[in-house]
């Protein structure tokens, strides 16, 4: 995500959201309720976070439209079936290998978007690929939101050799552009797999690409993290608890970490929008969601071959991409705005 | 916000628009290219390959990849005629000055350097380079080598691992040029052999190492002069090409670069347009109505002498049973498959290929032990019989490469596979690596994609890639290790007739069948491939199919 211009203040903008809450704040409304308040007026990112919603669902309910309307699965093959359309007997894949298009309802709901070349439901996989992406990202982005706390909090808490040696390892990993780490990680992982220790991942499993996403995105929140918590741990209440006697991990835990919250929240929401765009760039270049696993990814790579005779299979999973991206975006700006007005925290590239 | 709310609901009006527009579809029409012109010498062209060359290197060079190219780069004593169709059979001394001088029990081969040959870089032509070449392609443990264990010493030369010790089966002459080669036993294909891309002259100085990013010197039409893996290579003119050489004149174009472009239907749509010249790949599926329709002058399909199989690893649970093997050749769907090739593949059932010696056309269709392949498969037989076996529900994985559409056959395979009860998931690997990976016993490949095309128009050929004789630990064609007895020796047998006659043929046509029957492997089909040119070469002309060499680039020419 590009850096934004401080946007201008309006009447409905933050600096009048401020007064409100000076005001209001007269009244008791806590931090949490007076962001609840901000967050419901911003029409835009209520809209955005619906259609986020309805995107989510749609996906989860994958399995329900597989079963009772395509009656298929997002893997299963049907080179040589034939569906009746219109009274009329059509073949999934006809002679010369190119597949059928989009059916719409007359068929039933059967091919819907139409199929691919093995025969395979493009709307059945649309939805379960949109599964493992939103799973891939969301995951990946607990992960990393996890991760980045604890290398945040430790660094920017004790300061010295704990954060000179992790600033370091953080420095190495931003040095490298996402997309060539994850790629490089995803494709020498694919082959073999992941072994640490007892824990054994295949080559094709889902956590390959949490795990790779995951990770290359902790240098992006763990270092504004650790610039907070600098900022923290000089602060009065922290001074205070110290004065009482609290020892370092009660002081990061029960102090500094419940004021990282609103940093952490906003971030993770632009996180997960960031993962699912990695997840699907590396499903395309083949680094990410492995066969015949569906991704958007994946589907945009394999639509790309068919880009000339029917487009929609690749634009119908990139449109779903870009409405994921950008509701999760509008939405994790409005939740910025809504927490804290004045907040300059971006999720720089 | 509220601005950047109004240009987010612009954006997602956008996006719904698109999604109207993308759904309707349609052609994309992008019409020819290219300008015309007169047949002419020279020139540069531009083609493109799905994938890597396995090597570049002519030891170790073993797929359609690697032969097309190298086959204008690196020649051997004997060679075939540079002609159309069943004419390029013909085999024809290139380097040496005659055909081999053949002993009367078959094992003794003698043959004379042409005088006056030199390499791409210079350096003349001796016969001890073919010792050389002989022994990088033992040492390098290649693909080929099971072709020349059969010359004496060649086996213990192999044990021994040094890279310089002598084959004794192998003396050479500098001075007079000549070169005697003395078999174990008498070897029908032998003069086939010494016409394999693996028997082609290196100089005698060349490393004993994988040379695909600097390859070495030949004596071929053309030079490579730039190597960069899985980027691109060029071939230029080989000025010190022989112009007195019978029915291998030199090439008509100077340069040719081979970019590796991925997408079949990008490569299609740019020889369309002209910007590549050729793609070694036909066009995709959706896209060859179009090319059929409106390119018919510059596209032609030919029929291959070659069978599309998918291995199985006999050392390797569950195909280590036969009766599991024998269930999968039931429930493979290969009129499901052939569609995938967009009508290029023929089902089938024989592993000799229609043409070749041997083919038995009953057991391919009508007398498939396995039901008629033009059908569907009988997947309740193959349930049945992976249930008996007890190993319904056990983890395969199906290996196959990205070249198109090898991926699309491995994800529908491992879907047969799972409708037959088991657990199987694709493992797709880069084109470039994938033979090497699946020939190297390591791997323990248990079941995948694979094809073979004829090196050269004998049964053996397609034999040796069942041939127990022919296991190596890496680079191994023998991916199902596949070893049985009876096949091997009959094998042994028959490969030492000096001719095929009309007897030794139904002896090749029994053997293919027993092959088949024992469900060793599960074919599917033969296949036909493609020359798609672009406006500017001259296709009437200069356009060649060899059946060893598939496109021969030594023959292209421009309009």
């Amino acid at each position: 995500m590009a850096t934004e211009p401080a946007t201008e203040t309006t009447l409905q903008g933050p600096a009048a959201w401020e007064a409100e809450a000076e005001r209001e704040h007269v009244h008791g409304l806590g931090p949490w309720k007076l962001g609840l308040r901000r967050l419901r007026r911003n029409k835009v990112a209520l809209l955005f976070g619906f259609l986020f919603v309805l995107l989510v669902l749609s996906c989860v309910l994958a399995p329900v439209w597989a079963d009772k309307v395509a009656k298929t699965t997002a893997n299963a093959n049907h080179l040589s079936d034939v569906i009746t359309v219109d009274g009329k007997e059509k073949n999934v894949v006809g002679l010369d290998g190119v597949p059928i298009g989009p059916q719409w309802w007359k068929a039933d709901g059967k091919f819907f978007l139409g199929a691919d070349r093995n025969g395979r439901d493009i709307m059945v996989r649309l939805l379960y690929g949109g599964r493992n992406s939103l799973e891939i990202g969301i995951v990946a982005a607990v992960i990393t939101t996890i991760l980045s706390i604890i290398l945040g909090l430790v660094a920017g808490y004790f300061r010295g050799v704990a954060d000179t040696v992790i600033r370091a390892l953080l420095d190495v990993m931003w040095s490298f552009p996402v997309i060539i780490l994850g790629v490089a990680l995803g494709v020498a992982l694919a082959l073999g797999g992941l072994t640490i220790g007892p824990i054994k991942l295949a080559g094709d499993s889902l956590a390959i690409p949490i795990f790779i996403i995951g990770l290359v995105y902790v240098p992006y929140m763990a270092r504004p993290v650790r610039g907070q918590v600098l900022s923290l741990r000089e602060k009065e209440f922290v001074e205070a608890a110290r004065a009482q006697g609290a020892g370092p991990i009660r002081i990061m835990f029960t102090e500094v970490m419940p004021n990282l919250a609103s940093t952490v929240i906003v971030f993770f929401t632009l996180l997960i929008a960031n993962a699912i765009l990695l997840e699907s760039a590396l499903s395309f270049l083949g680094a990410g969601v492995q066969p015949p696993n569906p991704s958007w990814g994946t589907m945009i790579d394999e639509g790309v071959d068919r880009i000339a005779t029917a487009p929609h299979l690749a634009i119908v999973p990139g449109i779903m991409l870009v409405l994921t991206v950008l509701s999760l975006n509008v939405f994790g700006d409005g939740v910025r705005d809504a927490l804290d007005p004045r907040a300059k925290v971006r999720l720089e590239r | 916000m509220a601005k950047l709310g109004r240009r987010a609901l612009v954006l997602l009006v956008a996006c719904l628009s698109m999604f109207v527009i993308g759904a309707c579809g349609g052609d994309d029409d992008n019409g020819g290219g290219g300008g015309g012109g007169a047949a002419k010498e020279g020139g540069s062209v531009t083609i493109a390959q799905t994938s890597q060359p396995d090597y570049l290197d002519p030891a170790l060079s073993y797929t359609v990849n690697g032969w097309e190219p190298l086959s204008t780069v690196y020649s051997g004593l004997i060679g075939y005629k540079r002609a159309n169709g069943q004419a390029g059979s013909q085999l024809i001394p290139v380097l040496a000055e005659d055909l081999p001088k053949v002993s009367k029990d078959g094992t003794v081969y003698e043959l004379t350097l042409r005088k006056g040959l030199k390499y791409s870089d210079g350096t003349p032509v001796k016969a001890s380079d073919f010792e050389h070449t002989i022994q990088r392609v033992l040492n390098l443990e290649s693909g080929g080598s099971a072709f020349f264990l059969g010359i004496k010493g060649a086996e213990d030369y192999v044990k021994n691992a040094k890279a310089e010790a002598d084959i004794p089966g192998i003396e050479t002459d500098n001075k007079t040029g000549k070169v005697t080669i003395t078999l174990n036993g008498p070897d029908g294909t032998f003069t086939n052999v010494l016409a394999m891309p693996f028997a082609t002259l290196v100089p005698g100085d060349t490393p004993f190492k994988n040379l695909t990013k600097d390859p070495p010197p030949g004596v071929g039409q053309y030079k490579i002069t730039q190597s960069v893996p899985n980027r691109q290579f060029v071939m230029e003119k080989n000025k010190l090409w022989p112009s007195d050489i019978p029915d291998d004149p030199p090439a008509k174009i100077d340069k040719i670069t081979t970019l590796i472009v991925k997408n079949a239907a990008k490569q299609a749509q740019d020889v369309i347009s002209g910007k590549l010249d050729y793609m070694q790949d036909p066009p995709p599926a959706d896209i060859k109505p179009e090319v059929k329709a409106k390119y018919s002058d510059r596209y032609r399909e030919v029929t291959t002498a070659s069978t599309y199989y998918f291995f199985m690893n006999t050392r390797v649970p569950p195909f280590d049973d036969p009766k599991v093997r024998e269930a999968v050749n039931w429930g493979i769907d290969k009129p499901g498959l052939a569609r995938i090739f967009a009508g290029e593949v023929t089902p089938g059932c024989s592993f000799l290929p229609p043409g070749m010696p041997g083919y038995d056309e009953d057991i391919d269709v009508k007398d498939c032990p396995f039901g008629d392949p033009n059908k569907p498969p009988d997947l309740e037989k193959a349930r049945q019989m992976i249930k008996d076996a007890g190993v319904d529900g056990m983890d395969v994985t199906v290996w196959s490469n990205n070249d198109d559409p090898s991926d699309k056959v491995g994800e529908a395979y491992a879907d047969m596979l799972t409708k037959m009860g088991f657990n199987a998931k694709p493992k797709i690997l880069d084109g470039g690596v994938y033979f090497q990976t699946i020939g190297n016993q390591k791997t323990k490949a248990q079941t995948g994609f694979a094809n073979w095309f004829q090196d050269f128009p004998h049964p053996k050929n397609f034999m040796f890639l069942v041939d127990g004789a022919s296991i190596q630990p890496t680079n191994n064609q023998n991916f199902g290790n596949v070893d049985d007895p009876e096949i091997t020796k009959a094998i042994a047998e028959l490969n030492k007739e000096p001719e095929i006659t009309d007897e030794v043929a139904a002896k090749w046509k029994d053997l293919n069948d027993k092959l088949v029957e024992r469900a060793w492997i599960a074919p599917y089909g033969h296949r036909k491939l493609a020359t798609f040119f672009s406006e500017r070469m001259d296709f009437d002309n200069c356009s060649n199919f060899s059946p060893v060499w598939n496109n021969d680039y030594a023959r292209w020419c421009l309009k």
